[in-house]
C-alpha cells in the first residue's frame, strides 16, 4: 500500500509562515491499496487538496473516521468527490450510544454550520459503524478498536500483502498509569500498533508541555515513543502537531524524538515528524517528501 | 512482522484500572467473566498484598483468600455479593461484610458494586470497599 499525508496537525488549522514545512492541514492521511482502491484516514481540511487531486471519474471511496472531533471532519464538506453524482463514499467510524454516526455527522453538515445538508449531496454516502470484527475492504483488511482519547474513538490497524498500518492520531495511552510494557494487554491501542510496518501516533506535546494537558486526550513525545516502542513498531510517524508549533520547534522535536527511539534500541532514520504531502509506500521505499 | 492477535482489553476496562490506580479508595475490577483483573494500592494496603503480588485472580479464589465472610467464617456464598448482582443483573449493589487481610486480621467492611457497560457490550464491574475499622488509617485519606 500506499501512503500520502494530506494534513497532520492536530486541532485545528495552523496555516501562515512557521507551518510551510510539516503543514497546517488537520488529520487525513489517503492509502491506495494494491487494486487502486482509495481508502482515506480522517477528514480533516487536509481532505480537501486529496479531492483536488482526484479525477472527476466515478470513485468508490472508503473514509475511515477514528472520532467526530471537527479537526477530523472539517474538510469532509470541501472533498470534492461529495460533490460529484457518480461518486460512492463510504464512511466508517466509532459508535455512539443512542445516536447513528450520520445524525452526529449531520450536526456539522447542516445549518447554521453549513450550506449543505447531507440529503442535498449528489454522491452516494453511507454510512456505517465500524464492526467490533475484522472487516475487508479491497484487499485489505481492517481492525478498529477503541482506544483513550476524549468521547468513541477509535484506531484502526490496516493490513495489506504482509504490511500493516496502524493510525492512532489521538491518544493518551499513558493517564493515569504509566505504560507498562510487561502488561501490553492494558495499554490502549497495543492490539492495533503491535508489530506494525508503519504506526502514526498522536505526538501533540513536547514532555515539558504535557502538565498542563492532562486528560486534554494527547500524548507527550515521551509517551509517544514508549508507545511505539512497547509496541514494536517498525517504523513511526509522529502525528498531530499542536498549532502552536513552528517548524522550527517540530525539527526540534524530531531531534529528541529520534534520540529516544535510538535509547530503545531502534535506527534514527525509522522515526519521523509527519509532513504534509509525505508519501510512503510500505513494504517498499520512501517515494518523496521527506 | 509480528501479528495483530494480541488484543489489548476493552477501552472501557483500561480506563477504568487507570482510574482506579489514582484513587486511594480501595477499589477491584472485575471482567465480564467474573475474573478479577485488578486491584488498586488502597486495596492491597488493606489486604497485605500488592496486585503486583497476586496477579488476575478468578473472583472466587479471591473470596477464599480474603472473603468476605459470613458470621460462621465461612466464605459468603458468590451468588450473594454484590459484585455477582452487578455481573449478573447488571445494576449496583451493596452490603457490609467481613474480610480477612493476609495476615488473618479481619475487617468490616462497606462494599459498593457497580456494573461497567462499554458502547457495545457489558464489559464487568467496579467494586469500591470501605473499612470501618482502624484499617481505615492505612489509606490514608478521609472526607
Ligand atoms: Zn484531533
Ligand atoms: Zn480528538
Amino acid at each position: 500500500m500506499k501512503l500520502t499525508v494530506w494534513g497532520a496537525r492536530g486541532s485545528v488549522p495552523a496555516p501562515g509562515p512557521q507551518t510551510t514545512r510539516y503543514g497546517g492541514n488537520t488529520p487525513c492521511v489517503a492509502i491506495t491499496l494494491a487494486d487502486g482502491a482509495l481508502v482515506v484516514l480522517d477528514a480533516g481540511t487536509g481532505i480537501r487538496n486529496l479531492g483536488l487531486t482526484l479525477a472527476s471519474e466515478p470513485q468508490r471511496i472508503h473514509i475511515l473516521l477514528t472520532h467526530l472531533h471537527l479537526d477530523h471532519i472539517q474538510g469532509l464538506m470541501f472533498f470534492a468527490p461529495l460533490f460529484n453524482p457518480d461518486s460512492e463514499i463510504v464512511i466508517w467510524g466509532p459508535e455512539a450510544p443512542g445516536v447513528s454516526l450520520q445524525d452526529r455527522i449531520a450536526r456539522y453538515i447542516s445549518a447554521p454550520l453549513s450550506p449543505v445538508e447531507i440529503r442535498e449531496l449528489p454522491c452516494a454516502m453511507s454510512f456505517n459503524s465500524a464492526p467490533p470484527s475484522e472487516w475487508e475492504i479491497g484487499p485489505a483488511t481492517i481492525r478498529a478498536e477503541s482506544i483513550a482519547h476524549r468521547g468513541p474513538t477509535l484506531g484502526f490497524r490496516i493490513s495489506e500483502a504482509g504490511s500493516t498500518l496502524c493510525y492512532i492520531p489521538d491518544h493518551e495511552p499513558a493517564l493515569g498509569a504509566p505504560l507498562d510494557p510487561s502488561q501490553p494487554e492494558w495499554i490502549s491501542g497495543y492490539g492495533l500498533a503491535r508489530g506494525a510496518s508503519l504506526l502514526i501516533h498522536d505526538c501533540q506535546y513536547a514532555d515539558e508541555e504535557y502538565e498542563e494537558h492532562l486528560g486534554w486526550g494527547h500524548s507527550k513525545l515521551s509517551d509517544a515513543v514508549a508507545f511505539a516502542a512497547c509496541s514494536e513498531a517498525e517504523r513511526v510517524l509522529l502525528f498531530h502537531h499542536d498549532p502552536l508549533h513552528s517548524d522550527d520547534f517540530l525539527d526540534s522535536l524530531s531531534d529528541l524524538a529520534a534520540a529516544r527511539w535510538v535509547q530503545y534500541g531502534g535506527a534514527p532514520d525509522r522515526i519521523a515528524l509527519a509532513r504534509e504531502t509525505q508519501e510512503i509506500a510500505l513494504a517498499g521505499q520512501l517515494l518523496g517528501g521527506a | 512482522m509480528a501479528t495483530g492477535e494480541v488484543r489489548q482489553k476493552p477501552i472501557e476496562l483500561i480506563l477504568a484500572r487507570n482510574f482506579l490506580a489514582s484513587l486511594s479508595t480501595p477499589s477491584f475490577l472485575v471482567d465480564h467473566h467474573g475474573q478479577l483483573v485488578y486491584f488498586n494500592d488502597a486495596a492491597g494496603a488493606l489486604l497485605g498484598k500488592r496486585f503486583e503480588e497476586t496477579g488476575a485472580m478468578s473472583a472466587r479464589e479471591w473470596g477464599a483468600r480474603w472473603g468476605p465472610f459470613g458470621e460462621d467464617g465461612a466464605p459468603l456464598p458468590y451468588e450473594e455479593l454484590p459484585l455477582t448482582t452487578a455481573l449478573k443483573q447488571g445494576h449496583p449493589a451493596a452490603g457490609r461484610f467481613t474480610v480477612r487481610d493476609s495476615s488473618g486480621r479481619q475487617h468490616q467492611i462497606l462494599s459498593s458494586a457497580l456494573p461497567v457497560v462499554g458502547a457495545d457490550a457489558f464489559r464487568g464491574a467496579i467494586v469500591f470497599f470501605w473499612p470501618l475499622d482502624s484499617s481505615r488509617d492505612l489509606i490514608g485519606a478521609s472526607p
